[in-house]
């Protein structure tokens, strides 16, 4: 039994991580339908219950920059300098794929919840 | 530690220390940039809630919960690794091969035998120096290996080799279970009671031995101290082949008994080449000796040449069946470890070995 051992706990993050890396990345998409530079995606993550770091939100955002799902830019605004970042055309498009598929694993997956 | 004037001069000084564990590229200071900007909003945030401006220690606070600047340098940066988890397997299982099984036979009985020459019987001395000569050898192999698979890492060389595997050249299948088959066992029981017969009659019967030799040689002084535990071990090989015949289930048994046999047979040469004593000294014949009778002067001078030469080759001889033992010894440590492993693997539950 793995109850309330660390061994526990470290298998419980470890699986928590790996659930969250899929579902973070198209929260993040979704929430780039609007413009937002990272402090304020971060905000609004954490708003809606997803918390995330920056070492894990700025390489996150660099990567679907460089996949060609977003576009950036570095503007200022209130006298800073800040990078803001939206959803590119194919961004979209490969966003509604996504939300399809989730939506198909989520009614799979409340199935099999139901059945157990 | 300096404290700051302006609160803010914290936050340059954090990035400043996370600048310091990433590659100086342009994508690096943009992901920093964007970083002090998340740091500054947060700070302004906070400020816009209370109303004033934050002290030092409130600054802080936000720094430190996000982390310590190597830790975000480590999730900002690029991810870097010498030997990546498709070429990690064959690194390992070459790094095992040369150093376990080509390093450490090599160094023990070809670089230990030496230094053991050279440090004229010192055992101790021999053992220093060739664990010395083992370290740096395998730390040097080891150093090597990594440098040529981090150059395969980073050059892909090993993606075209996996591309082009054949299903058809992998190796069969192994057996499961090592058993001694009813042949085999048979076999070696006959022989064995053979030898013992042989050795038995041994001192009856020197002619079994020395052939013709044996109207004028005679058994050396040694084998009154060392004939009682050979035979013994003779008796001891004989019941080993005996429970192998009749029990041969029992998978450890053959490869545990193997060992222990080994590691007597090494005691007793070990102790026989002790009691030998310097070879090429005066009346130096521990192994085969004259017989007394009366000879000419030129027959004497002739035979005891001859009882020389024999009486070093048998001694020689006796080194080279203790390194020979030695390798075995060491192969059957390896097949009794594997054997206990593949058992241990296999009395696992499926869930642990996934």
């Amino acid at each position: 039994m793995t109850n309330g051992t660390p061994e526990a706990s470290e298998l419980f993050e470890n699986l928590k991580l790996e659930l969250r890396r899929g579902c973070l990345t198209l929260a993040v998409l979704t929430q780039l339908r609007t413009e937002r530079y990272g402090y304020t995606l971060r905000k609004a993550l954490a708003d809606d219950g997803l918390e995330i770091d920056e070492g894990t939100l700025y390489p996150l955002l660099r990567r679907l920059e460089s996949q060609g799902l977003l576009v950036s830019q570095w503007r200022e605004e209130d006298k800073r300098n800040k990078r803001f970042y939206r959803l590119s055309a194919e961004g979209k498009r490969i966003l509604q794929q996504l939300l399809s598929e989730w939506q198909r694993i989520n009614q799979s997956l409340n199935k099999i919840l139901q059945e157990a | 530690m300096s404290t700051p004037k302006n609160p803010l001069e914290l936050v340059d000084r954090y990035l400043q220390a996370v600048r310091f564990w990433l590659p100086k590229t342009r994508r690096q200071e943009d992901l920093l940039a964007e970083l002090g900007e998340d740091l500054r909003s947060q700070i302004e945030d906070k400020e816009n809630e209370l109303g004033r401006a934050l002290d030092k220690d409130e600054i802080s606070e936000i720094l430190k919960r996000c982390g310590a600047p190597m830790v975000v340098a480590s999730r900002l940066g690029p991810k870097r690794h010498l030997i990546g988890p498709t070429l990690y397997p064959i690194y390992e299982f070459v790094l095992k091969m040369v150093v376990l099984w080509i390093m450490v036979p090599a160094m023990l009985f070809i670089v230990g035998l030496v230094n053991l020459a050279n440090s004229h019987g010192d055992w101790g001395k021999a053992i220093a120096m060739t664990l010395g000569s083992l370290w740096s050898g395998a730390f040097v192999a080891a150093g090597v290996i990594t440098l040529v698979f981090a150059i395969l890492e980073r050059t892909h060389a090993i993606a075209d080799i996996a591309c082009k595997w054949d299903p058809n050249a992998l190796p069969p299948l192994e057996k499961t279970e090592r058993k001694t088959s009813f042949f085999q066992a048979s076999c070696e029981l006959t022989f064995h009671v053979f030898g013992l017969v042989w050795l038995l009659l041994l001192p009856h019967h020197p002619f079994l031995v020395l052939g013709p030799a044996s109207s004028f040689l005679t058994a050396g002084p040694i084998w009154s101290q060392f004939y009682a535990p050979i035979v013994l071990l003779a008796v001891a090989v004989i019941i080993r082949a005996v429970v192998i015949l009749l029990r041969p289930q029992w998978g450890a048994f053959p490869l545990w008994s193997q060992l222990v046999q080994a590691l007597l047979t090494l005691t007793i040469i070990r102790y026989m080449m002790n009691a030998a004593g310097g070879a090429g000294q005066p009346g130096w014949h521990p192994f085969v000796a004259l017989v007394a009778g009366a000879r000419s002067a030129e027959d004497v001078v002739h035979l005891t040449r001859l009882v020389a030469v024999i009486n070093v080759s048998i001694l020689l001889a006796l080194v080279c069946t203790w390194i020979g033992v030695c390798i075995g010894a060491a192969v059957h440590s390896w097949q009794l470890l594997t054997y206990i492993r593949k058992r241990r693997i296999s009395q696992e539950p499926a869930s642990l070995q996934a």
